[in-house]
């Protein structure tokens, strides 16, 4: 096989996998922004990295040990943050903060003490290279886990969002319902780490969702205008590496911003342009 | 007839009470007041009665009621305005004691959505996001929420603060109807004519209960006057109340 081909079959690979983490990441990062959870994301990329270097101390860098690190990490974090935010009456992104920052220094000291420069670098920036069968069921399964859950709880996290004090007064289970979300955020946040970095993952995430709220209304329109800026995004990201011969995950982060600016200026819903001054205001 | 009891009742915060030593009962033959000056008690009293507060002592006979049965509209309602939600899912939030997470939406709570719609005067605007809709667009979809609970118990908190007087008047009208369809109904207000008007019980609360019967006898000149002088005293470094030792003692043992 030529060079030509092993490079086109990794692109394929690469874009399989974007795809599948722009179904799985977009519905959640439309309800995390509209919770104003943003940092929340954030928060949980920064969560997974000790058990990344857990898992690379005791079974060195095997692909599916440090995939099963950061989704044991992400978890405890999600569970233990929303625990204590639901026992002392903390708001989660104070409960947040500490867990992650811990999770974050404790990471940084185990890397240093266990990984090389270049793994440290792969771990930011991603390679996408690590999109091979295992990664690519993982990222499909993570979707495919996220939609399922998200259709089948949506009554839930609606009303969470919309109106959590009435939520609590007829006893819904809040607190299930938000470990179920910070547990999805956390599995996509896994899938996606190893090819396009743990921070590029989130802003694929989160970016595509704030520019969704230009175009659509409800939840679900949101939701779908996320998925298409991610694909997007994800698409013109790996095409502009390819040229530029870099790993793809900041160069897909920054098309996203770009298609966020986009929105900003000509989406139908508070677009810059369909709200200039001088424009005739409409009847009713 | 009675419907909710209290028995030496105390809600609080980390042991402070902010109401203490309640003992009686809401009636629901007709509309209940509950009024009182700012920090009186009366917001705490509707929490502890709708489960969001445990009780410091004493407890609540709500007569069979539970979580289910009661609909509450708190004075700051909780809905976040900026959340990608219509007044339709808003109001179908009111199903949620019958259908919870996965039951089917019937044809018949369709029938109840739209009626509540109508009630309120909202039919036409369903489709509205909560983003786009007017502080007393807002309230009027939260009754309707409250219709569509079909309650036994309604707590409203302050319902009509910050409305103009068609909208108040549209959902007093609403309020009316509630005690002749055997629900027991509370509701805090500081419109102490409008109480006159509408209510036939009040309880006058400054942290403990001045009066409590007939809103004529609850209301007058001097019991006001001495919920006002009770509210004012709140000490920095509280003692133990020795209200009634005997019933502290008896709940701690």
């Amino acid at each position: 096989m030529s060079a030509g081909l092993i490079e086109a079959a990794a692109m394929k690979s690469a874009a399989a996998g974007a795809l599948s983490l722009a179904f799985g990441g977009a519905p959640l990062g439309v309800l995390l922004i509209a919770r104003r959870m943003s940092l929340v994301g954030d928060a949980m990329s920064h969560a997974i990295l000790p058990g990344v270097a857990i898992a690379l101390l005791i079974a060195g860098p095997d692909p599916l040990a440090l995939t099963v690190g950061a989704l044991i990490a992400a978890f405890v974090v999600a569970g233990a943050s929303s625990l204590m935010a639901r026992a002392r009456a903390m708001p989660e992104d104070a409960t947040f903060a500490v867990f992650y920052l811990a999770a974050l220094a404790l990471g940084l000291l185990l890397i240093s003490k266990a990984a090389s420069a270049d793994f440290t670098q792969a771990l930011l920036f991603g390679e996408a290279g690590a999109f091979d069968h295992a990664g690519l069921i993982l990222a499909a399964g993570a979707a495919t886990a996220t939609l399922v859950c998200v259709a089948l709880f949506i009554r839930g996290f609606l009303g969470e969002g919309a109106d959590p004090v009435f939520m609590r007064a007829v006893r819904a289970p809040a607190w299930a319902l938000h470990l179920l979300l910070m547990m999805l955020v956390a599995l996509n946040l896994v899938a996606g780490f190893r090819a396009f970095g743990a921070l590029m993952t989130v802003a694929l995430m989160m970016i595509p969702a704030a520019a969704a709220r230009f175009w659509a209304r409800d939840y679900v329109g949101q939701a779908m205008a996320a998925v298409v800026i991610s694909a997007l995004a994800s698409g013109a990201g790996l095409i502009a590496a390819s040229l530029l011969k870099t790993e793809p995950g900041a160069v897909m982060t920054l098309a996203a911003a770009g298609l966020f600016i986009l929105s900003a200026l000509a989406g139908p819903r508070g677009g810059l342009i369909q709200s200039l001054p001088g424009r005739p205001h409409l009847e009713g | 007839m009675s419907a909710i009891s209290l028995h030496n009742l105390t809600l609080g915060y980390e042991r402070r009470p902010a109401v203490h030593h309640l003992d009686g009962a809401f009636s629901s033959g007709g509309l209940n007041a509950v009024v009182g000056p700012n920090g009186s008690g009366k917001s705490t009293l509707l929490k502890g009665l709708a489960g969001a507060l445990s009780p410091l002592t004493g407890h609540i006979d709500l007569d069979g009621a539970d979580a289910r049965d009661i609909a509450y509209l708190p004075q700051d309602n909780g809905v976040s305005r900026t959340f990608p939600v219509t007044l339709e899912g808003l109001v179908s939030l009111g199903l949620w004691s019958r259908r919870g997470l996965f039951g089917k939406i019937t044809a018949e709570d369709r029938a109840r959505m739209a009626g509540a719609f109508a009630a309120v005067g909202l039919t036409g605007l369903e489709g509205r996001g909560v983003d786009q809709v007017s502080g007393g667009q807002l309230q009027r979809a939260l009754f309707a929420r409250v219709l569509v609970q079909d309650a036994r118990v309604i707590l409203l908190d302050e319902p009509f603060a910050a409305l103009d007087a068609r909208t108040t008047g549209d959902l007093i009208g609403l309020i009316r109807r509630w005690p002749g369809e055997g629900r027991t109904v509370l509701m805090v207000s500081h419109d102490l004519e409008l109480v006159r008007e509408l209510c036939s019980q009040t309880l006058l609360l400054a942290r403990e209960a001045v009066a409590w019967g007939p809103t004529a006898e609850a209301l007058t000149t001097e019991t006001l006057l001495k919920a006002r002088r009770l509210s004012e005293a709140w000490a920095d470094d509280p003692v133990i109340c020795r209200h009634d030792d005997h019933d502290h003692a008896a709940s701690a043992a």
